[in-house]
């Protein structure tokens, strides 16, 4: 073996080494900095949705910082616009303890009219008889939620109109009324939990107070996600003020022989993101009229439609989850909702949960079928069991937002790593 | 003290870039506000003496200004010798087919003569550019389509004068 040998063999393995050092380096500190990772990426992310805005603004003679105060500013105006609305809609106190005695009520008795039971809310029909032992928890668990805690039912007590001398007001008060019903229910309930075995049902009595959480306060929590969040904002001016800076410094970092290679590969990043960002946002678009006009015509009011669509189409960016939100907004519609004006005959109030679910199907079958293959077309290309692993690992490392970012990560890297072979093929350097 | 600020190195830097890039043929025509678009996307390179700046059969990518420097370009011989075509000088521009997009292999090779300094200006920024701001890339794409037609022009003459001069009874 000659000293030439023996230099290139120790030179291989002591890159070997320093490239696995970096890897470990890498993955310790993308582990380390994970609770930034998000904030960063959606802020870049964001800017990159934006650039073409700036872009435009430029092109039009505005001054480039001008453009970015001027999009920051329409930003602050939207999300002021959005507050005031959702404030708007928000029910007063009041108003939300007569929601949830109004939807708890209507809970009750489609569930009792779904499931035939009888008055003691233990025997019911076929259905019942199968699905009891998985429906009853779930279903007494939204109880629970819906439920009023004793202060709840002082204050609703409190509110309700009196007549002369403090006496109730004359005539029926349907609310009062749904709230005995339901607090009949509830008692019903808890005496049924007490003689079933404990893992049976997790009904609470009516009146008992909510279990108590022991953490974070409420203000201590809204400070930890300001200070991890207050980087994204960071992130998005900066990366909206840079004008190919990073571009260049990255590719001033690659070797001669590697530059033209790396262009290559990073026009190939662009080109995918950008694809993936501007089919995303029409198939959001599209799913989101889609299940708000099928909502329409089985009844539902216009204002709500709007208020689903939208709601559906922003979550349709993580994969199936535009599919949950319609379908539990719609039920959540149905379950509160006393009277609708359906455009189909055989749409009535006994039926319209079924309706909304037929509705919902429709316009997912739809995404799948029509607007995914047309709008998105190879812009992803992944299995959809990669999709699955892919938001499902993303939600356990980082949450919600690990969801939304799931599937362009694994973009990227999918691009990346079949850009680079091709590349390096093609220059004759592997 | 109350005078004017002074100008940062970066600004420096770009203003210099700005003024070699007017010196460029391909980027003649260009406003001073284009131009420093431009110097906004352009790739400063380094390149030391011998080093292949771009090899023959090989995909481009981009087209190169030499900014510093000597560029030789090359060719592979019939006994795979290199024979030297041309020796190319400030601010002389290589490589515009690779910028267009043509996806054609290299049928020629450019090597450093001593150190170089080269601007390269990338198709995938080119396509960027177009995107952006299409007044500013239209006009860089038809000066690279009049050199390169310019190019083909000579090549053609070039043809014909070796043709010519191999059978002189044909020429009319």
């Amino acid at each position: 073996m000659t000293l030439a040998d023996t230099s290139s063999r120790a030179g291989t393995v002591f890159k070997s080494l320093a490239a696995a050092a970096g890897v470990v380096l890498g993955a310790y500190l993308v582990w380390g900095l994970r609770s930034l990772i998000v904030p960063v990426a959606v802020g870049g992310l964001v800017a990159y949705i934006c650039r073409p805005v700036v872009a435009r603004l430029e092109r039009s003679r505005v001054p480039r910082g001008v453009a970015i105060a001027l999009l920051l500013f329409v930003f602050v105006l939207g999300a002021l616009f959005i507050v005031n609305r959702i404030r708007a809609v928000m029910p007063s106190d009041t108003g939300a303890l007569e929601l949830r005695i109004r939807a708890l009520y209507t809970l009750n008795e489609r569930y009792q009219a779904l499931m035939g039971l009888d008055r003691s809310l233990t025997r019911g029909n076929r259905i019942y008889r199968w699905v009891y032992g998985d429906l009853d928890p779930l279903v007494d668990r939204v109880r629970q939620l819906l439920a009023l805690t004793p202060e709840e039912h002082a204050q609703f007590v409190a509110s309700r109109p009196r007549g002369a001398r403090g006496a109730p007001a004359a005539g029926p008060d349907r609310l009062v009324e749904y709230h005995r019903a339901n607090v009949d229910t509830l008692e019903q309930r808890a005496r049924t939990a007490l003689a079933e075995p404990a893992t049976r049902s997790t009904v609470r009595p009516p009146g008992a107070p909510p279990p108590t959480s022991v953490g974070q306060t409420p203000l201590a929590a809204l400070g930890d996600i300001v200070s991890t969040w207050i980087i994204s904002p960071l992130v998005f001016l900066f990366l909206l003020r840079d004008t190919g800076e990073i571009k260049r410094g990255l590719l001033r970092a690659v070797p001669n022989r590697l530059f033209e290679p790396a262009l290559n590969v990073l026009a190939d990043l662009d080109r995918a993101l950008g694809d993936y960002m501007r089919g995303l946002f029409l198939e959001c678009c599209l799913l989101g009229v889609t299940v708000g006009l099928f909502l329409t015509i089985i009844g539902v009011p216009l204002r709500w439609t709007i208020a689903i669509g939208i709601f559906t189409g922003a979550s349709n960016v993580v994969p199936y989850m535009g599919f949950a939100a319609a379908l539990l907004s719609g039920l959540a519609y149905a379950l509160l909702a006393e009277d609708i004006r359906p455009l189909l005959p055989m749409v009535s109030s006994e039926n319209f949960a079924i309706w909304v679910i037929v509705a919902v199907a429709l316009a997912e079958l739809l995404k799948n079928v029509v607007y995914e293959p047309v709008v998105l077309g190879g812009a992803v290309n992944l299995h959809p069991l990669v999709v699955v692993i892919g938001v499902l690992g993303g939600a356990t490392l980082f949450g919600p937002v690990g969801m939304l970012l799931a599937i362009p990560t694994i973009t990227v890297v999918k691009v990346l790593v079949s850009s680079t072979a091709r590349q390096l093929k093609a220059y004759g350097l592997i | 003290m109350f005078g004017p600020v002074p100008d940062t190195a970066v600004a420096e830097k770009r203003r210099s870039l700005v003024d070699f890039l007017k010196q460029v043929t391909l980027f003649e025509d260009l406003s001073r506000r284009d131009l420093r678009r431009l110097a906004r996307i352009v790739h400063e390179r380094d390149y030391h003496d011998s080093e292949y700046i771009c090899q023959e059969g090989q995909p481009g990518a981009a087209l190169f200004v030499v900014r510093r420097g000597l560029v030789e370009v090359v060719r592979r011989g019939s006994s795979s010798t290199e024979v030297p075509l041309a020796m190319l000088e400030p601010p002389a521009s290589f490589e515009e087919s690779a910028a267009t997009g043509t996806e054609s292999v290299r049928w020629f090779s450019a090597r450093a003569r001593g150190p170089v300094s080269l601007l390269a200006l990338g198709k995938s920024d080119l396509d960027a550019l177009s995107v952006n701001f299409p007044p500013l890339a239209n006009k860089v794409l038809m000066k690279l389509a009049g050199i390169m037609a310019i190019r083909f022009q000579i090549l053609l003459d070039a043809q014909y004068l070796k043709e010519s001069g191999e059978h002189p009874e044909a020429t009319p």
